[in-house]
């Protein structure tokens, strides 16, 4: 029943986004939750090859099981001083539907917390903070258990056409 | 969803005809009906090819009329009736001619090509058919061709004479009780493709194991043998694997015979194709990739490589000029080469339209080589038709990419007069690239062995800057531009002092590019991986591979790199 609550977010932006469950995770004291469908995997923090000329919030590629996947760094991405990993840092395996194709990317947060349920009445429409392109890809605030999570829409985290190289410098 | 909308009736185009009801019902077998039909069609175009060289020769009427009657007999069997009727009339015709009734001349092999072309379509055409989606109309095509048959053997025109008799079937040579030690299957490619990917983890994790420092703590003979077990069956299955995927290249030089054949006719220059090697295999994916660039080449060689009629008999050639075809293996990989006995390319030419069209300064010293690749050049144009060598170059930069891409090289050797020999150096397969392992700072880059020329340790004094900034490196006579791949790809760590580092001489198309790099770690094979659609805009970078502790290694593109290393330095000169 979740699936199909997921399923039903309207495609245009800003519409009210859906309910369902999230599993949520903190950077710096910001608390944050993707759509639980998306995450394929936790896994613990790895060595990432640094690949050259892409934007400073991708980190590389690592080897997940043979396959080769992209991994970015959400605080990096959202502005975050740098941080060396702590023990609960993990990389959250979670697909990303890019232009022409479905990929799996790693998401490196600084602790996964839990996996909540989310009813529609929680969410509130993230405010207008003046035209910014950042609440692109939110999907909404959940206010749950007293406390407020950012509900975020991964496709749109690496921007409209899914490209993060930053071409040849 | 597609079922109402075919009920609605609104687009009557997409309804299913009748005669697909049993490819509808059963898709696996229309499938199947769609591979060996093609593969028959395939066979009646080679031969019919032949045939033209010897239109008597019984035994390839034979070869000719066996096909199409098994066509037909599949398409009845599934109760495709434009197929069956089809290929009947041409079966009707092939069978005078085998029983000495009716001569095969260029009309009726005209006829058959024609037929062979739309049969094509139409049996490629079915499963979309079958799906309800529409597709190109051939009937009229079709009509056109039966009439043209009919015209050819007018006392055979009543319609369906023969079929009226119980469809008694051919005695096929190869009786098929005979206990076939070739027995094949068909498997998707699908699977095949997962097969192999698979394999490829397996020796990816076997490579992991082996390098594992807990197990060369352990010494234990026994342990070490079995590990070495492992790895002489793992490398066992992988070239097995890899082998199913190999396909000969002999349909696709069929492609290329046919095409000669038809531009031939176009450009009124005979030309006759000599095929070598066709048994060649390579991997599948290799062979589709090939296709294009292929024809390409072809198209341009008949267009400019191939001289008029008149300019022959002036030189005293044959008049029907020679194409060869030929595909061997060398090295580890494999060589395709196509061959005339044209022109040949004209150096002083080429390099005359490079200066015009300011791809190089006037008075730059060139070798011939280097003038010869210039036609691979992006706006190497060839407006000027009036010569028949200007327009070699047509798309020849789309050709070089698409057989870079595939990470192979081609050579020129042209002799003035005599003819042009363009060789395609390709690997076996796009799965597996044998490479040099390169350490820079604490990152390990991966660049394929046949892109390196050598790798020094180059004397300060060889290394010379502009603007203060090392920028070529001499090697012997040879001045080549420097690319601090450190810097380039700002890796924490590197080597600052290209005296104190390595220099790895690698080229791309005869363009060498010197790789500071800060050591050699060893060759080995590693499998591909592509980085992904998210990477595509990176340059210099092919892909991934996954190295023996489990950590990637960047597939370096040479290419890509002679891209950033001028780049750097128009900067630096800037």
């Amino acid at each position: 029943m979740q699936t199909t609550a997921v399923l039903q977010r309207p495609a245009e932006a800003g519409a009210m986004p859906a309910a369902g469950k999230y599993l949520t995770f903190m950077i710096g004291k910001e608390e944050y939750g993707l759509p639980v469908l998306k995450v394929r995997e936790i896994i613990k923090v790895m060595d990432i090859t640094h690949v050259p000329q892409v934007a400073a919030h991708v980190l590389g590629v690592i080897n997940l099981r043979g396959k080769v996947i992209p991994v970015i760094d959400l605080r990096r991405k959202f502005g975050f001083d740098a941080q060396a990993p702590t023990e609960r840092t993990c990389i959250i395996v979670a697909e990303v539907a890019l232009q022409s194709s479905t990929v799996m990317m790693g998401v490196v947060v600084d602790a996964v917390s839990e996996v909540v349920s989310v009813s529609a009445a929680e969410i509130e429409q993230p405010p207008d903070f003046g035209g910014q392109r950042t609440t692109d890809y939110l999907l909404g605030l959940a206010k749950v258990k007293g406390g407020v999570k950012i509900l975020l829409d991964l496709d749109r985290v690496l921007g409209s056409d899914g490209q993060i190289a930053i071409g040849a410098v | 969803m597609t079922r109402a909308r075919k009920k609605n009736g609104k687009t009557p185009s997409v309804v299913i005809d009748d005669e697909l009801a049993a490819v509808a019902a059963d898709p696996e077998m229309a499938q199947m009906f769609v591979a060996d039909g093609l593969e028959h069609l395939g066979t009646i175009e080679q031969t019919i090819l032949k045939l033209e060289y010897a239109p008597g020769d019984l035994s390839l009427i034979n070869d000719l009329f066996r096909p199409f009657h098994t066509i037909k007999g599949n398409a009845g069997v599934l109760g495709i009736r434009s197929i069956e009727t089809f290929s009947h009339k041409l079966e009707t015709l092939l069978d005078l001619a085998r029983s000495g009734r009716h001569p095969i001349g260029p009309a009726e092999i005209e006829v058959v090509l024609a037929a062979v072309d739309v049969l094509t379509a139409m049996v490629k055409d079915l499963p979309a058919r079958a799906a309800g989606r529409p597709v190109g109309d051939q009937s009229a095509q079709c009509e056109r061709i039966l009439s043209a048959v009919d015209a050819l053997i007018p006392d055979q025109a009543a319609p369906m004479a023969a079929p009226v008799t119980p469809a008694l079937p051919e005695p096929e040579p190869a009786a098929p009780t005979a206990v076939d030690e070739d027995a094949t299957i068909k498997v998707s490619t699908k699977k095949l493709d997962a097969l192999v990917d698979m394999v490829g983890e397996l020796v990816i994790a076997q490579a992991i194991l082996a390098e594992n420092p807990a197990l060369h703590r352990a010494s234990d003979d026994r342990l070490s043998r079995q590990l070495a077990q492992i790895r002489r069956i793992t490398g066992d299955i992988q070239r097995d694997a890899m082998s199913m995927r190999m396909v000969p290249i002999r349909r696709t030089f069929q492609k290329m015979s046919r095409l000669v054949r038809d531009l031939a006719k176009k450009f009124d220059k005979p030309t006759s194709v000599v095929v070598v090697g066709e048994e060649t295999e390579l991997d599948r994916k290799l062979v589709e990739q090939l296709t294009d660039p292929l024809m390409h080449m072809v198209r341009n060689t008949i267009d400019h490589g191939i001289e008029p009629l008149s300019v022959r008999a002036a030189a005293g050639k044959s008049g029907s000029a020679e194409i060869q075809l030929r595909a061997f293996h060398r090295g580890g990989g494999v060589v395709v080469e196509i061959a005339d006995d044209g022109a040949g390319l004209d150096t002083h030419r080429i390099f005359e339209r490079a200066v015009a069209q300011g791809l190089v300064a006037d008075g730059t010293q060139m070798s011939p080589e280097e003038i010869h690749q210039l036609i691979f050049r992006p706006g190497f144009s060839t407006a000027d038709r009036v010569t028949e060598l200007s327009g070699r170059g047509v798309g020849m930069d789309v050709v070089r990419r698409n057989i870079q891409m595939l990470r192979g090289r081609i050579d020129i050797h042209t002799e003035r007069g005599r003819g042009t020999t363009f060789s395609l150096h390709l690997p076996l397969t796009l799965a597996i690239v044998d490479g040099l392992v390169l350490g820079v700072g604490g990152d390990r880059f991966v660049i394929p062995t046949p892109a390196v020329q050598e790798s020094l340790r180059p004397h300060p004094h060889q290394v010379h800057t502009t603007g203060g900034r090392p920028s070529m490196v001499q090697v012997r006579d040879r001045l080549i531009p420097l690319l601090h791949l450190g810097q380039a790809f700002g890796i924490r760590g590197a080597r600052e002092e290209i005296s104190d580092g390595t220099v790895v001489i690698a080229e791309d198309n005869g363009r060498p590019v010197a790789l500071v790099v800060d050591e050699l770690l060893g060759k080995r094979e590693v499998v591909i991986r592509s980085l992904g659609e998210m990477f595509r805009g990176v340059r210099g970078i092919a892909g991934g591979a996954i190295l023996g502790d489990g950590r990637i290694g960047l597939i370096l593109d040479t290419g890509g790199l002679l891209a950033l290393a001028s780049a750097t330095h128009a900067r630096a000169t800037a």
